[in-house]
């Protein structure tokens, strides 16, 4: 009976145990910034998107971003428009862009005290509907108990199916633009 | 001096013509923003309302709220503050979800409206106005229920 009851304590505490550090080891971000940015002789064009939710595990380096691609801001508004029709990047019907992938050296960063760790950053990112793998450089830094992370990294339009074969978007807009990511991460 | 009389109404037609093409482009290719603040709001409804018709249809829910062109449906959200927070652009954002809900609405606000919320606390029910960005759904990789979002918000009201 004694034994029956202190299994179920030590059954007890090791429940609680484990539900605190599954909550422990995910961090979630709804800080971020997402930047596309081109670069052509005709013009620079800035997009901005501070809506995106992250997270971040810990214990296996797994990170997420999910983008809502309506929340992409241009200075100008026309490119906006454009920029979510169908033959762009249709938000209507891929509203979310994903990001999933691995820290791959992630045993080498110390989320428990302050530090600065280059890492790389290896999975898949799916835009309007098309997943590609993408193996990328980023920055993991732990200051003050908060964790943060960014990567820039380019990616080829034509790659998501996003191409323009006449008119202005095919002479202003890159062929390749430049992604910046940045979370900042709170325990859940 | 006919044939130079049509010339000369060619010329000015051409010319005219010419003025109001440049016009219509330079027109479309500046026009502002939806400026969403001074637009009625589309649809009226609580928190748990746009959750539920989301989790329940995220295709017929996006289908209805979500525009081609990006400006999709304008908002008015009420709910109780259940977080406030800010984000990378130094904007307030404040989230409005229901205990009983796996979901809520997160309002952005701007440069003009950040100041109307900062004496808001959390428990507080307001009504907020703002144009929707995204839905809300489980998400299988971040093992999270997402929120639906607005931006371009403002308080309406707090009961």
């Amino acid at each position: 009976m004694k034994n029956k009851r202190l299994f179920s304590i030590a059954l007890a505490v090791l429940m609680t145990a484990s539900a605190f550090s599954r909550t422990g080891d995910k961090l979630v971000s709804s800080k971020s910034h997402i930047k596309f940015y081109s670069h052509t002789a005709m013009e620079d064009i800035e997009a901005n998107n501070y809506a995106s939710v992250s997270t971040l595990n810990t214990k296996t380096g797994d990170v997420v971003f999910s983008v809502p691609m309506q929340g992409f801001e241009f200075e100008n508004a026309s490119m906006q428009k454009h920029f979510n029709q169908e033959k762009f990047l249709d938000t209507k019907d891929h509203p979310k862009g994903k990001l999933v992938a691995k820290i791959a050296n992630f045993d080498d960063i110390d989320f428990s005290n302050d530090g600065v760790y280059e890492v790389i950053v290896e999975g898949n990112l799916t835009i309007k509907g098309t997943t590609k793998s993408l193996k990328e450089k980023g920055t993991v830094r732990v200051k003050d108990g908060i964790v943060s992370i960014e990567s820039k990294f380019p990616i080829t339009l034509a790659d998501y199916g996003i191409s323009f074969a006449k008119g202005k978007p095919s002479t202003n807009i890159a062929k390749t633009v430049e992604v910046t990511v940045i979370g900042e991460y709170t325990a859940e | 001096m006919k044939t130079k009389k049509l010339i000369r109404i060619a010329l000015i037609l051409a010319v005219a013509g010419g003025i109001l093409g440049v016009g219509t482009v330079l027109y479309i290719f500046n026009k502002p923003h939806r400026d969403v603040l001074a637009t009625e709001a589309d649809y009226s409804l609580t928190n748990s309302q746009i959750i539920s018709e989301y989790l329940e249809n995220k295709i017929t829910a996006d289908d209805k709220y979500l525009s081609a062109d990006g400006n999709s449906k304008i908002l008015e959200v009420t709910g109780t503050i259940s977080k406030i927070s800010e984000n990378y652009n130094s904007n307030m954002v404040i989230l409005l979800k229901e205990e009983s809900d796996k979901a809520g609405v997160s309002a952005t606000f701007t440069a003009e409206t950040n100041h109307k919320i900062s004496d808001l606390k959390i428990g507080e029910i307001i009504t907020v106005k703002g144009v929707i960005r995204s839905g809300a759904s489980y998400d299988d990789d971040l093992e999270l229920y997402e929120h639906v979002i607005l931006e371009k918000s403002d308080l309406i009201s707090q009961l």
